[in-house]
């Protein structure tokens, strides 16, 4: 039996079939529960938990369409338009479903009719399995008390303080003084339970564009069987995308486990892809960087290979060799597969943005679309001054010792540096390079750059911040950013 | 006659043969002779021209290697020390600059993460100023774990798309063992394309590579301007190069000097041939084009034009 917190009194949530049977109720108090029956197991209801496991059980329905929706907290809608023929028709993918969930630990209802509230109500108010054809709604409907219109408790009491019990009654009553008096939902609901007003479930997940999938008879849990499905299912999928003249550029793979557990894997491709064995290939960079979070247990008896995204595919000509075009395509591949394996951030290039400020100046960003950039010669007025800049920039610049300088604003003459003592020996400099104070936040200091040698060759790219002023004694500091050659 | 000529073929054959698992050609056993150019077109892959033999332009250094670096190999750059990562990473973007010049295709720099932490991480202002790699063209891939940047390198070096593809180390760890550098050697002699190894602050220990170099810094020359050098100054990049493994050259150290607007190298010493003011760096100036252009992005160099001619000091001494 579960409790929960409701106006001050912990309440019954919900409560198993041997407590039913001790004529205990949903809703009654806690402590009347167990002054009638001091031997009560309570445990605290834990609402998250029943959110995930219900999102977790609508992933599974995905197996029987693409287009499922929460209702509520302890419903489901399955918009099966289309998809009844693959299980056999609707009595048998009822039934499926039906026995799968059983095979899980669930009890379910299910109901199954033309329109959500009639399948609502099927699955609440009749007994098990109850399938209503067209038009049968509403002498179906009729008889079924007024909750089976998903009816506000408040309308549905004020209702039945009048005499409206049934739904049959409420359909024949003329409609316009029930509006008014009752408001125009509960009008809303019997249309929609009766087919009158179209009633649209919203989807939890988005649609993909194209998925193939193969039901296994014998479930599968190796890694090497998972990746030559994908090729088989990538072929299958090839067919489609050639059809439609494109190639995808977000794939998911979906693994259905016998428990119930949905897997999901997602690969992105920087170039539509279409060749199996591609995108066998970007799958297995994935699979491999996954292995340890993806949990076989007894086995996938489901594979469904989707494409989220697509894009035009443009089909090239490659001379005879087959070799003139590929450079790109191949460093598109390589791309994609690094990405795969080992995250979006794992192959980044640097960028070049106008500022005067050395970090930033330039910085190492993620790739979006590899071969459209690759050639492209940048211009920009950072990169192109001809002042000397190091090889390798410290981030953040690391703050260095100087003990002396020739004059208050030149070069160091030596500096202590990751606690080793550097000798200057020739310095070029200062270059000053103002903060920019349309983006600094508060005012900071200017600095001034020197290049600077030490006895033994290295060259090193330092600068002070803050200018020397001998009347207010403005502490300078001095740091290092870069190495050059 | 017939059995000496029979073993005498034998003999050579044994001999490509070696020479094929050592990954150069047989021809070179016996030359002793600079190769004549920067070595003939082998093999096109990919569209890029693939060349045995990488000439630096520095003549000295060249002969003692038997005509350049091994292109379709794996070549180990290697510093002594952390702060030395300026001058070790400097030697191997001229080496890559180089292949650019021949081969216009990306570069791939992969390394990990503690290496970019202790030495830093590319600048993407001073590779192009200093060695005309275009960001654009360079993919920094920084991994978690070595063995993660190894597998990148490896795919890359395999592909053979990238026109090289440097691996950065630091020390010597004991995943980067015998036969990782192997593995990196055979994917680079497959696809043709070079692979440096740039190891910060290690040893020098056994690896599959046919050439080591051990790099330090050298002090830099004085800039030259039209009336002599300019006191004070810091020229040029400079090289101290120890060939430290060589399949034909003895253990020789050279001090080389990257030229910045011919981009290549040349050894100290020799009397410069290059104009002190050159044109123009990147070629003969282009009229610019309408419309986009900047009136200040063709800037002539600061201070091979800009100081006045007579006694030449660096501009902090004028302010002392």
């Amino acid at each position: 039996m579960l409790s929960r917190q409701e106006n001050n009194s912990r309440r019954i949530a919900a409560l198993d079939e041997k407590a039913e049977r001790l004529g205990l109720r949903r809703g009654t108090g806690i402590a009347d529960a167990r002054a009638m029956y001091p031997s009560l197991e309570v445990a605290e209801a834990d609402p998250e938990a029943d959110r995930r496991l219900i999102e977790a059980l609508a992933d599974w329905c995905d197996r029987y369409t693409p287009l499922v929706a929460l209702d509520g907290v302890d419903g489901l809608f399955l918009d099966i338009s289309g998809c009844a023929h693959l299980f056999g028709g609707e009595r048998c993918l009822l039934d499926d479903i039906a026995a799968r969930f059983f095979h899980q630990g669930f009890a379910v209802r299910a109901g199954l009719a033309s329109t959500p509230g009639a399948a609502w109500a099927a699955a609440r108010f009749a007994p098990g399995g109850c399938i209503l054809g067209q038009g049968e709604e509403e002498s179906f409907m009729a008889g079924l008390p007024l909750a089976a219109l998903r009816l506000e408790a408040a309308t549905r009491t004020s209702l039945e303080s009048v005499g409206l019990s049934t739904v049959g009654s409420i359909a024949g009553a003329p409609r316009a003084p029930l509006a008014r008096r009752f408001g125009t939902t509960l009008i809303l609901r019997l249309d929609q339970a009766l087919g009158r007003v179209e009633e649209a479930i919203s989807p939890r997940l988005p649609v993909a564009v194209l998925s193939v999938e193969r039901h296994l008879a014998e479930p599968v849990a190796l890694m090497e069987d998972i990746e030559r499905l994908v090729l088989l299912l990538a072929g299958s999928l090839k067919q489609d995308l050639e059809r439609r003249g494109e190639g995808a550029r977000s794939l998911e793979l979906l693994l259905f486990r016998v428990d119930g557990a949905v897997g999901r894997v997602a690969v992105g491709a920087s170039l539509p892809l279409r060749e199996p064995h591609l995108i066998g290939r970007l799958f297995h960079e994935r699979l491999a960087a996954l292995e340890r979070e993806i949990d076989a247990g007894y086995g996938f008896d489901l594979v469904r290979l989707s494409a989220l995204a697509t894009a035009a595919f443009e089909s090239t000509q490659g001379d005879l060799s087959g070799a003139a075009l590929s450079g790109d395509r191949d460093i598109a591949m390589f791309a994609d597969r690094v990405r795969a394996r080992l995250g979006p951030d794992a192959l980044l290039r640097p960028q070049l943005s106008g500022s005067h400020v050395p970090e930033r100046a330039a910085s190492l960003r993620r790739i979006e679309a590899v071969p459209a950039e690759m050639h492209a010669v940048s211009d920009s007025l950072a990169g192109g001054s001809a002042v000397e800049r190091p090889l390798r920039l410290l981030t953040p610049a690391e703050p260095i010792e100087v003990p002396a300088t020739e004059v208050p604003e030149g070069p160091p003459l030596n500096f202590r540096w990751r606690r080793a003592l550097y000798r200057v020996t020739r310095a070029e400099g200062p270059e000053r390079i103002a903060p920019e104070w349309w983006r600094e936040q508060e005012a900071a200091a200017s600095r001034d750059y020197f290049r600077v040698e030490d006895a033994d060759g290295r060259r090193y790219w330092l600068y002070r911040e803050g200018l020397y002023d001998p009347f207010e004694k403005i502490r300078t500091r001095w740091y290092l950013q870069g190495l050059s050659a | 006659m017939a059995t000496s000529a029979a073993a005498q073929e034998t003999f050579f054959a044994l001999r490509e043969e070696i020479a094929r698992i050592e990954g150069r050609l047989a021809a070179r056993l016996e030359e002793t002779a600079p190769a004549a150019g920067s070595g003939a077109v082998l093999v096109r892959r990919n569209g890029l021209a693939v060349t045995s033999l990488l000439a630096t332009g520095a003549e000295g250094f060249d002969r003692a290697l038997g005509g350049g670096l091994p292109q379709a190999a794996l070549t180990e750059i290697q510093g002594a020390e952390t702060r030395d990562a300026g001058s070790s990473t400097g030697f191997v973007l001229a080496l890559v600059s180089l292949l650019l010049g021949e081969a216009p295709a990306p570069v791939l720099w992969t390394g990990t993460f503690d290496v970019f932490r202790e030495a830093g991480l590319p600048y993407a202002p001073g590779l192009r100023s200093l060695y005309g790699i275009e960001p654009a063209r360079l993919l920094v891939a920084p991994a978690q774990r070595l063995a993660d940047a190894l597998w990148i390198a490896e795919e890359a070096a395999r592909m053979g798309g990238f026109s090289a593809v440097l691996v950065e180390i630091r020390g010597n760890p004991a995943r980067f063992d015998l036969t990782a550098s192997r593995r990196l050697h055979h994917r680079a002699r497959d696809a043709g394309r070079p692979v440096f190894l740039l190891r910060q602050a290690g040893f020098p220990e056994p690896t599959a590579a046919p050439v080591r170099l051990i790099v330090s810094p050298a002090p830099a020359g004085p800039r030259q301007t039209v009336s002599g050098a300019l006191c004070g100054s810091i020229g040029p990049p400079s090289f101290r190069i120890a060939v430290s493994k060589s399949l034909s050259a003895p253990a020789a150290q050279f001090t080389l000097e990257w030229n910045v607007h011919e981009r290549a190298f040349q050894e100290r010493g020799a009397e410069n041939p290059v104009a002190v003011a050159p044109l123009s760096r990147d070629g003969p100036h282009i009229a610019a084009k309408t419309g986009t252009g900047l009136a200040f992005r063709y800037r002539a160099e600061p201070a091979a034009r800009a100081e006045p001619a007579g006694k030449q000091f660096a501009p902090h001494r004028r302010l002392g």
